[in-house]
Order: structure tokens, then C-alpha cells, then sequence
């Protein structure tokens, strides 16, 4: 579990920000959408500190909206450089992804004998 | 009567919430305690009148524990720990300083300054910059051009004492009515303190925000 916090810690907010990619979002459908992925968060309440920071960072704006039921809701959005951001981590993950995987399978290729 | 027992879990979850973030500064606080509000009224728009107790426990167990939020909202990885937390600094100070006076060395401009200071800082609640910016617009200015103005005028009403009537008829024609000369120094005195009284209030804010830097685990 503390492996995964720490894999977690670094990446959620990029998975965020992919959300966002395909348009505006309000809190609770974000929070939703990262919780039907198991383990991509510890709790939901713990989404807003994040999208706050990502806020203050200048990753995402907010927008206010008149929902259709309940009360008017916040919508996040990306600004330009939260895209920049997201767009830089999508290619270094790629290339940090391979390179894992890399270790994790070549380890099999190199070390048949100790696998039997 | 399920509104009444769900309505009173989700206080209780809020005010536990309200404990748990009370390091982070002000405006940082208020904005998860929205957030999570507008999480909650959402959901429970989503769920209808008829959710029972259950309902509305299940969904608070999915927001999780509030302190796992506010560890949440306290750490940061190092390089931003200090910008998360930061110190009261030049900002706050200026604004202290302009909202009063700003007024008085640059009209009108010196205090619109020292508002948008004032706006712009985090360690203030929106409650705190409202009482800052509405207790007294323009800061001691206010008081004190309308003090020149009425005291130009208040004069005239104390000649007749001092020159045993000399000329009292001339002096007097511009003279203030009766209330006001009661109630004009006092509101005068009045206008005088409550600004003074506002920025101690809110140099008192930035003394007593607990400065205890949140645990890294």
C-alpha cells in the first residue's frame, strides 16, 4: 500500500488533468470518474485539496455554473498550461513506462535459470 | 424526517472537516470546505428526497475521514511546502498599512491598492476582506476630508462665545444644523476609530493563524 501512495503521490494529478483534456468538468463527475479505476485514490474527499492546488498552480480554472438539479456547481477546466504540463508528462511518462517495463521483462530474458 | 438525520451527519462531517483543516490558512480552508459542500449538496441532489440515513453515510464514508483531506491538503512534496504555508510577509504588511493611510498619501488611489492587497492575500477569510474593505471605505481619508469639510463649517458657531457677539448673524448663516453638530463629532470619532479598530483586527488574524507546519508521513 505504501508502494502504491507513492506511485500514486506523483501521477494522480496528471490523471487529472487528462480528465479535464476532454473538456470542463464539476467536482463530484472528476471524483466519480478517478474512482472507477481501483487505486487511483485513497478517498474522494481527497480529489479537492489536489484540484485546489492544481487551481492555485495555474494548471486548471474554475467556472460557475447553474446545474439543472441542486445547487450551482464549480467546473474545472484546463488552462494552456495546464495542458503544456499534461502534454510534457504524457511523453516523459511514456519513455519512463518503457524504460520500467524494460527492466521488469528483460530481467526474465538475462536470468531464465533463476526462474525455475 | 430523514432530512433532518441526514442533514445533521453532513453538519457533523463539515464541522469535523472545519477542525481538521484549521492549520491551513483562511481562504484555503474555506475553499475545500466549498468544494466538499458542493460535493455533498450534489450528491444528495443526485440521490433525492427519499435517501435514507444509510445513503448519506455511505456517500460521507466514500469522501473519507476529514483528516485524511486536510494531510492531504497540508503536504505538498518539498519544493512547494513553503508556498502552501506561507508566512504573513510584505503583502499583508502593506495592506495593514494602506487600507488606513493608503488613503491619506495618495488619495483615493493608496487605498484601492491596499484593498486589492488585502484580496489578493490567502491569509485572510473572504468575511475578514469584506469587514477590511467596507470598514471604512478609503480608511482614515474618510474621516478626516469629512472632518475638514464640517469643521470649515463648525466655526462659525463658536465665534459668538469667544467674540462675545461681535458679528454673530454674518458668522452663523453657513453654520450646521442642530443634530448634526451633536452628532457629527461622534460620528466623526466613530469613522476615526473603526478603521483603526479593523486593522487591528486583522493584524490579530495573522498572529493567531497556527504557524505548526502539517507532519510528512
Amino acid at each position: 500500500m505504501a508502494l502504491l501512495a507513492q506511485l500514486r503521490r506523483g501521477t494522480l494529478e496528471y490523471c487529472v488533468l487528462a480528465l479535464l483534456d476532454g473538456g470542463e468538468r464539476y467536482g463530484l463527475d472528476l471524483v466519480r470518474r478517478l474512482g472507477q479505476v481501483e487505486g487511483m485514490m485513497t478517498s474522494e474527499g481527497t480529489v479537492y485539496p489536489l484540484l485546489s492546488r492544481l487551481r492555485r498552480d495555474g494548471l486548471v480554472a474554475t467556472t460557475w455554473r447553474e446545474s439543472p438539479s441542486g445547487p450551482p456547481r464549480r467546473y474545472y477546466h484546463l488552462t494552456p498550461g495546464g495542458r503544456q504540463a499534461l502534454d510534457a508528462f504524457a511523453r516523459e511518462w511514456a519513455s519512463f513506462r518503457d524504460a520500467v517495463d524494460y527492466f521488469l521483462d528483460a530481467g526474465g530474458d538475462h536470468d531464465e535459470r533463476h526462474r525455475r | 424526517m430523514n432530512a433532518t438525520v441526514a442533514d445533521q451527519l453532513v453538519a457533523e462531517y463539515l464541522a469535523r472537516l472545519d477542525a481538521a483543516l484549521s492549520d491551513l490558512p483562511a481562504a484555503r480552508r474555506e475553499e475545500l470546505l466549498e468544494q466538499v459542500s458542493e460535493h455533498i449538496a450534489t450528491a444528495r441532489a443526485e440521490l433525492g428526497d427519499q435517501a435514507g440515513e444509510a445513503e448519506i453515510r455511505t456517500m460521507l464514508d466514500r469522501l473519507g475521514d476529514p483528516a485524511a483531506i486536510a494531510a492531504e491538503a497540508g503536504q505538498r512534496p518539498a519544493e512547494s511546502l513553503e508556498s502552501s504555508q506561507p508566512r504573513p510577509g510584505w503583502r499583508e504588511v502593506a495592506a495593514l498599512i494602506l487600507l488606513p493611510v493608503g488613503g491619506i498619501v495618495i488619495p483615493v488611489v493608496g487605498w484601492f491598492v491596499g484593498v486589492a492587497l488585502l484580496w489578493s492575500s490567502e491569509h485572510w477569510s473572504v468575511r475578514s476582506k469584506l469587514l477590511g474593505t467596507l470598514v471604512v471605505p478609503g480608511g482614515l481619508a474618510l474621516p478626516l476630508s469629512l472632518g475638514m469639510f464640517a469643521g470649515s463649517a463648525e466655526y462659525c458657531s463658536t465665534p459668538p462665545t469667544l467674540v462675545g457677539g461681535a458679528s454673530p448673524d454674518s458668522v452663523c448663516t453657513g453654520g450646521p444644523s442642530g443634530w448634526l453638530e451633536v452628532l457629527g463629532p461622534v460620528a466623526f470619532v466613530l469613522l476615526l476609530l473603526a478603521p483603526i479598530a479593523t486593522v487591528i483586527y486583522l493584524g490579530l488574524q495573522l498572529r493567531h493563524r497556527p504557524r505548526t507546519a502539517p507532519a510528512m508521513p
